[in-house]
């Protein structure tokens, strides 16, 4: 085959180039103001945590030393590691009111968010693995109690939006078995993601080919010897690639968790396009954000492969 | 029968065995064997003829519909037969070698005596290693099969049915599936085998080999057992029509 013009690159960048071109252009007819120098303060907080007041008292500020004598009588007390000092001298305070900020940075609402994000990822994606496994091994089970009960679940998990199931989970189960909205959230994505996995194993499962299992067989194993040392190992490898599909589709739809009262990256969003009114900025920064946690798991699972493939 | 198959020798006994599948094609109509202790027998007959069906009934790697198979005086299908222990006593080797891609040629043949055999895994790769060193791959023991070629993973796949001790060894055409220059690597390692006194069922398209080889060599057609015989006897005497007719086509070849 003759290599490929270079042209053809520089085609994609044009192109690429001229799609942005094009939304700039409908921002200006729109108006927008670009504000992106108000995204990073939402990233990272520089201010550092605010301390407040333990009790109702009289302030007395030395530099950065700050004592406060109770209202109530008592001892002064010295209110430690103060780096901005919020209060002035002689000043009365009432219990939780700010008296200043620590040093140091702090996370701030989007990285937060992004963290929530990671862990129920991370959980969800843990729980689907061991859910999907087991329904996987149903699928292709002689027991038909086992083969019927793994297919109703997938074909009941995959014939529903997961919205809908995350309201079931959230909403009913919730309500009677007194649910928070993270272990809703981490149950409703894994019981989700389980049935595709599921159906992931299955396939990887049935491609094995069945004189391995003969073979296995043959030499005295019992089937679930045969599957445990011979067939999965085998089968897991080559699911590897639809496997990190799934685990990209969830860190995506974790989003909808959002419905729970729990602040992820997408709720984080959303809130402080409501503080900042730049909604562009601020989705634009969500999205690139989801963007790196996809693609660190996209890049580890084909560093794994690469390995999987030496061994 | 002569006087030395007395019953007492007697490893393998198929009684009237049919194997009718699901849509109603008959494999096997009634066949009746006997195979004794050490020796040699071959299975020879054109494809689909049966004589695989046969041989994989013999560890019940496919069902029977009616008749009995006793390896050892045991029921080889009866439903209270330990399968798994009786499988240990039959070694298989396969046209398509099935080695376990995922492992060594070494981890190949220790796996089943450390799992089933519940061998400490010192025991098992010395073990495995004698074997490797017996047919003739001892410099190989750290190869992934895809490394190896088709007539050394099929010596690994010999060793490795050799590493449970089984009491008989079954060969489902094993040199099918090679190149013609492979194929002498692996009937020297299974004539070697032979010559030891092991028990051998092989069904193959090794004339040679049965002649050479062979105490019996039997003949199967369309699901029968059409004639058997010594193997002078069989290749140059025999009478029957559809033998004459088989070995007229592969001698045409």
């Amino acid at each position: 085959m003759k290599p490929a013009s270079p042209l053809w690159r520089l085609l994609t960048v044009a192109l690429v180039l001229a799609i942005g071109a094009g939304m700039y252009w409908a921002t200006l007819k729109v108006n927008y103001q670009w504000r992106w120098e108000r995204v990073p303060e939402y990233l990272l907080v520089t201010g550092g945590e605010e301390v407040p007041a333990p009790f109702d008292g009289t302030v007395a500020v030395n530099g950065k030393q700050i004592r406060i004598t109770p209202l109530l009588g008592g001892e002064p007390q010295a209110i430690p590691d103060i780096d901005v000092v919020q209060v002035s001298d002689g000043e009365i305070v009432f219990a939780g009111n700010t008296v200043g900020k620590k040093a140091g940075i702090t996370p701030g609402p989007l990285l937060i968010g992004l963290w929530v994000t990671l862990k129920i990822s991370a959980l969800s994606l843990v729980f689907a693995l061991v859910l999907g496994l087991i329904a996987g091994l149903g699928r292709v089970a002689h027991n038909p109690a086992a083969r019927d009960l793994a297919a109703i679940y997938v074909e009941l998990i995959r014939g529903t939006p997961l919205l809908v199931q995350m309201f079931i989970v959230y909403f009913f189960l919730g309500t009677v078995l007194n649910l928070s909205g993270f272990v809703a959230g981490v149950t409703s994505l894994a019981v989700f993601t389980g049935a595709y996995v599921a159906e992931i194993v299955r396939a990887g499962i049935e491609a094995v080919p069945k004189g391995q299992m003969e073979a296995a067989r043959s030499l005295g194993m019992s089937h679930w010897q045969g599957m445990r040392k011979v067939v999965l190992p085998q089968a897991l490898k080559r699911s590897l690639p639809p496997l990190a599909g799934q685990g990209i589709n969830l860190i995506k739809d974790s989003s909808l968790v959002s419905i729970m009262a729990l602040t992820d990256l997408t709720k984080a969003g959303r809130e402080v396009v409501s503080s900042t009114f730049s909604p562009f900025e601020v989705w634009f920064t969500v999205a690139l954000m989801y963007l790196l946690l996809t693609g660190a798991l996209s890049v580890y699972v084909r560093k794994l492969e690469k390995k999987m493939a030496h061994d | 029968m002569t006087k030395s198959e007395s019953a007492a020798e007697v490893l393998i006994e198929v009684r009237q065995v049919e194997k009718r599948y699901p849509n109603g094609t008959l494999a096997l109509k009634g066949v009746s064997l006997a195979i004794n202790r050490g020796e040699v027998v071959c299975i020879i007959g054109p494809s689909g003829s049966g004589k695989s069906t046969l041989l994989r009934t013999l560890n019940a790697l496919e069902s029977i519909s009616s008749g009995e198979i006793l390896m050892d005086g045991i029921s080889v299908h009866a439903a209270k037969t330990d399968l798994n222990e009786l499988r240990t006593h039959a070694g298989m080797v396969f046209q398509q070698f099935n080695l376990f891609p995922h492992m060594t040629a070494l981890e190949n043949i220790m796996l089943a005596p450390v799992e089933v055999l519940k061998l400490p895994v010192a025991q098992a790769r010395t073990r495995a290693e004698k074997l490797l060193a017996k047919v003739g791959l001892a410099d190989k023991a750290g190869n992934r099969p895809s490394q190896l070629s088709g007539g050394q993973q099929q010596r690994v796949a010999i060793a490795r049915a050799l590493a449970m001790q089984p009491r008989v060894m079954l060969f489902d055409e094993p040199t099918s599936a090679l190149d013609p220059e492979k194929v002498g690597e692996v009937l020297d390692v299974m004539k070697d085998l032979a010559a030891e006194g092991m028990t051998m069922v092989v069904v193959t398209h090794e004339m040679g080999f049965a002649r050479a080889v062979a105490d019996r060599v039997l003949f199967m057609d369309r699901g029968e057992l059409v004639y058997q015989d010594a193997p002078e006897a069989f290749f140059t005497g025999a009478t029957n029509e559809r033998l004459r007719a088989f070995l007229g086509q592969v001698a045409a070849h």
